[in-house]
């Protein structure tokens, strides 16, 4: 986790990069019950006159992005907003590379909140996803009850 | 024919009657083997007790009371048509908790041809899904379903 006081606009998301497993992608299917073939069957995918390796799931990819804002902001239930659009396949066996930059840092109802630019890349190929994220820095501080401002 | 026989299968020319129209509902329960099979998935880690944001999206299909097949049929379309995620955004109100059951509802919320100059003719659907717990809604997610019609 990096120091979070430190963040304003222009700061880099360290980058998180990971190889496409396509066991991974079969495991996913089945938590899916995703019935397209594209993500396990190879022989589907010849049929298809595609690239024999399989096509990486939409919510893996996702994830990949979700995760880096996660360990980056201090845990999985600090990412609060999250849009993409989905520009290219990510294939088994590819090396991708989720990266963000800050964009506006703002004071919420939720506390203080970093909006950043992000993207997902193939290593040597294009760009496969690319979107835009709110995720909480650090929480608002609690607002007493009414009860505990009887007690004080 | 085949329900899912592409190749005899006809395309309607406007799906817009579809927009509005309500998924029967469910729930889902983030149980902690999801949790740590998600988490897994990503190559994140598996022990970190708290539900990784992608598993907002994966409660809403999994809890919108339907089969990908039958919202693909919603739009004469099967999994071999390959259909493709459009666009994705994910708003979370307030943090996932593993171990919670949480309703969902859903609906199409739109449905528009569109031609490319390389792709041909296809069909952009999208639907979003609501996550609610004890009354209270705790996520939002919008989705874009891209589907080929090389028909047309």
């Amino acid at each position: 986790m990096s120091d979070r006081s430190a963040v304003e606009v222009g700061s880099p998301i360290p980058p998180l990069q990971v190889t496409v497993d396509p066991e991974k992608m079969k495991v996913m299917a089945a938590l899916l019950s995703d019935p397209t073939p594209i993500h396990f069957d190879t022989r589907a995918l010849a049929a298809l006159g595609m690239d024999e390796r399989p096509v990486n799931q939409g919510p893996l990819n996702m994830g990949y992005l979700q995760t880096m804002l996660a360990r980056w902001a201090g845990g999985r239930d600090r990412v609060l907003d999250f849009r993409v659009r989905f520009l290219g396949n990510v294939l088994a066996g590819d090396v991708v590379r989720a990266h963000g930059v800050v964009t506006e840092v703002s004071d919420g109802d939720r506390g203080r909140v970093a909006t950043c630019d992000i993207a997902l890349d193939v290593v040597g190929g294009a760009v496969a996803l690319s979107g835009t994220a709110e995720v909480l820095l650090d929480e608002a501080p609690a607002v007493p009850s009414t009860r505990d401002q009887e007690l004080t | 024919m085949s329900e899912h026989d592409a190749s005899a299968r006809r395309h309607a020319d406007d799906y817009s009657d579809r927009v509005g129209r309500e998924f029967p509902g469910g729930s889902y329960t983030i149980t902690p083997w999801r949790t740590w099979l998600v988490a897994d998935t990503l190559l994140d880690d598996p022990w970190d007790e708290t539900p990784h944001p992608v598993l907002a999206w994966m409660a809403g299909v999994a809890g919108m009371g339907m089969t990908w097949d039958d919202l693909f049929a919603w739009f004469d379309a099967g999994p071999e048509d390959g259909p493709m995620f459009g666009e994705h955004r994910t708003t979370l109100h307030l943090p996932l908790r593993r171990g919670a059951t949480y309703d969902v509802t859903g609906r199409i919320v739109s449905a528009e041809r569109k031609v490319g100059r390389r792709a041909g003719a296809f069909d952009v659907v999208g639907y979003e899904l609501d996550l609610h717990l004890a009354g209270e809604h705790v996520a939002r997610c919008y989705n874009s379903i891209v589907f080929p019609r090389r028909d047309a």
